[in-house]
């Protein structure tokens, strides 16, 4: 694949006084799902909406497919925001059509197989469907759109954990089909786990954390010792998160290197780690 | 963009035919009772028949003429209320701007499409109503001459569509400003509301500047244009109700006055008063060269105060789009 999707530098986003993002350097490769988690309030949708061309930055510079969002970006961008919106008194078939009329490069042969194989009726009012309905025909309006980066706001939070797992599958199916580049947000780490290959790791209006998942993994190990008594560490270890029991202690460490001996680290542990660092409010883990 | 537009009006569309249809029925079948009241109750000729008989004839259709202007009125701020209000505040509302903001088309162009179609559609039931009532009403305006009214020059020819049109966009604005319905349809009403009150009283009369005209008062044409003088304690005559015809009269009342402008001495305006009869009384106040001056806009600027009064509300229609427009691309 290309270049990066999306790079900012030094983006920042304020609403009045309260700043919703600041100082955000990234660089999301093309081709991959990523994962954008990070508590409730960390700035995840502020960071899509500025993706998307909703939102304008107030300091920084951010840049999607190679240019500035904007109106000559809206075809190559799919976006779908929180809470799956969706017009309440229109039909499944008038959603497809409002992306047929809306979009010059509208796939309404794959909007309608998917619609057929999820099985719901094309007369249906979007305002009576489940939940997990209203995010498939969301994602289906805006993957027939045929955008080269999907963006999605929280797709699933407010879903029951059966329409969470059927969504993701959906989603991933479509990457497969597609070949488009999907940036995902979620406060839930175990879904992000089973479908990013990229992860964002926001909080406090700052990124965390960022890369492939993989090396992430690798590069990050939990060392539990005595208490106080943890040996040498290695010179490029860096010590995200310390915690102090009676008798022993424990520390999360980035050490790119490796640590002999030391014990590896789940994603949630992993991003966990660095939300503690960053906040003392806990984050919602989902099973 | 004009399907999901239409898609999105449908129901109001239909609801507005079906009202539209109505009235397309009762409107004409008032004009021509009118017309058919006009022939058999006054003969044809309004000016030929006794006080009495055309105080009936007022009677009869007085109401359902005053119902008609009301209506008239009611339509630009109904539309302003239910059309414009919602059209963007509902989508905030509930969320659907960001569905709608992440497809191919720009929010200008999102937002000139819906304004545009419905815009359009105002102008359509406005002018129908304003047609079907103009026509309807015409013989009666013809014989009460009061066209420069405050209910029927706003409910008459171009003017109802300068209303509606301002209705609408004020509606939209409101809307997208407040970003909630209730609220949104609660202040274009006020505003709408106080234009409307505002407009006829404080604005209408000084479109264009007043004549103002001393005429001299002889008895037959005060009999003929005033509803009556009258003489207070003061030694004041006071003309009441001066109209001259097809005018609009900004003067309600007028004091008569000698030619230099001084006021006649009150023992010889008494004189006048003391004489019996109703003919000697004026006859005697005309002797004494007495003169009214009166300020009025003429009948033939009719068609200009109407073309002005359109051309004002379209303005402020064209402002309150254009803040629209300026907004739109703000909105996150």
């Amino acid at each position: 694949m290309t270049g990066p999707v999306l790079t900012a530098r030094g983006l920042g986003k304020r609403y009045g006084r309260r700043v919703a993002l600041t100082g955000i350097d990234l660089d999301v490769p093309a081709g991959r799902i990523t994962g954008l988690v990070g508590p409730n309030g960390a700035g995840k949708s502020t960071l899509l909406g500025l993706a998307s061309g909703i939102l304008a930055p107030t300091e920084g510079a951010i840049t999607v497919l190679g240019a500035r969002p904007g109106p000559a970006q809206l075809p190559r961008v799919g976006f779908v925001a929180q809470d799956t919106p969706l017009y309440a008194g229109l039909t499944v078939a008038d959603h497809l059509r409002l992306g047929a009329r809306l979009n010059p490069r509208f796939d309404t042969a794959l909007a309608t197989a998917r619609i057929t194989a999820l099985g719901l009726d094309p007369r249906q009012r979007a305002g009576r469907l489940s939940g997990g309905q209203r995010a498939q025909l969301a994602l289906a309006v805006a993957a027939a759109k045929r955008p080269e980066l999907l963006l999605f706001d929280e797709p699933v939070a407010a879903l029951d954990p059966l329409a969470r797992r059927t969504f993701l599958s959906s989603l991933m199916e479509f990457v497969a089909d597609l070949g488009v580049s999907v940036i995902l947000s979620s406060h839930l780490i175990a879904d992000l786990e089973r479908v990013c290959d990229h992860l964002i790791v926001l909080a406090n209006a700052r990124v965390q954390v960022a890369g492939e998942v993989d090396d992430l993994l690798e590069q990050h190990v939990r060392i539990v010792g005595d208490r106080g008594d943890f040996g040498a560490l290695p010179a490029d270890a860096e010590v995200i998160q310390a915690e102090h029991g009676t008798r022993q202690s424990s520390m999360v460490v980035r050490a790119p290197g490796g640590v002999p001996g030391a014990e590896r680290l789940g994603l949630e542990d992993l991003v966990l780690a660095y939300l503690g660092r960053a906040t003392d409010r806990p984050l919602e883990v989902a099973r | 963009m004009i399907w999901l537009t239409w898609r999105q009006a449908r129901t109001q569309t239909l609801i507005a035919l079906a009202a539209l249809a109505v009235l397309a029925v009762a409107l004409p079948a008032l004009g021509l009772a009118l017309r058919e009241g006009y022939r058999v109750d006054l003969g044809g000729c309004a000016s030929c028949v006794d006080g009495a008989t055309l105080a009936r004839f007022e009677e009869r259709f007085g109401l359902l003429l005053l119902l008609a202007d009301v209506l008239l009125l009611a339509v630009p701020a109904l539309i302003g209320l239910f059309w414009g209000a919602p059209l963007i505040a509902r989508e905030l509302e509930t969320g659907t701007h960001r569905l709608v903001w992440s497809q191919s088309i720009t929010r200008g162009h999102w937002l000139a499409v819906k304004l545009g179609l419905l815009t359009l559609l105002t102008l359509a039931v406005t002018g129908a109503l304003s047609l079907l009532l103009t026509w309807a009403a015409s013989p009666w305006d013809l014989i009460m001459g009061n066209r420069f009214g405050a209910l029927e020059f706003a409910s008459r020819n171009v003017v109802p569509l300068g209303h509606a049109v301002f209705a609408f966009t004020l509606g939209v604005t409101t809307g997208l400003l407040i970003r909630r319905t209730v609220p949104a349809m609660a202040v274009t009403l006020a505003i709408f509301a106080v234009v409307q009150v505002a407009v006829p009283f404080a604005v209408r009369p000084h479109l264009r500047s007043p004549i103002t005209e001393s005429i001299a008062f002889d008895g037959a044409s005060a009999m003929k244009y005033a509803e009556g003088f009258s003489l207070n304690r003061e030694g004041e005559v006071w003309v009441e109700g001066y109209a001259l015809p097809g005018a609009w009269m900004l003067t309600g009342t007028a004091r008569l006055m000698l030619p230099d402008g001084t006021a006649p001495a009150k023992e010889l305006v008494e004189a006048c008063f003391e004489r019996g009869s109703p003919e000697e009384g004026p006859a005697c106040l005309q002797r004494l060269g007495l003169r009214l001056t009166v300020s009025y806009q003429p009948g033939e600027r009719y068609w200009t105060f109407q073309w002005l009064e359109l051309a004002g509300f379209l303005t402020l229609a064209a402002a309150s789009a254009g803040i629209a427009f300026w907004r739109v691309r703000r909105v996150s």
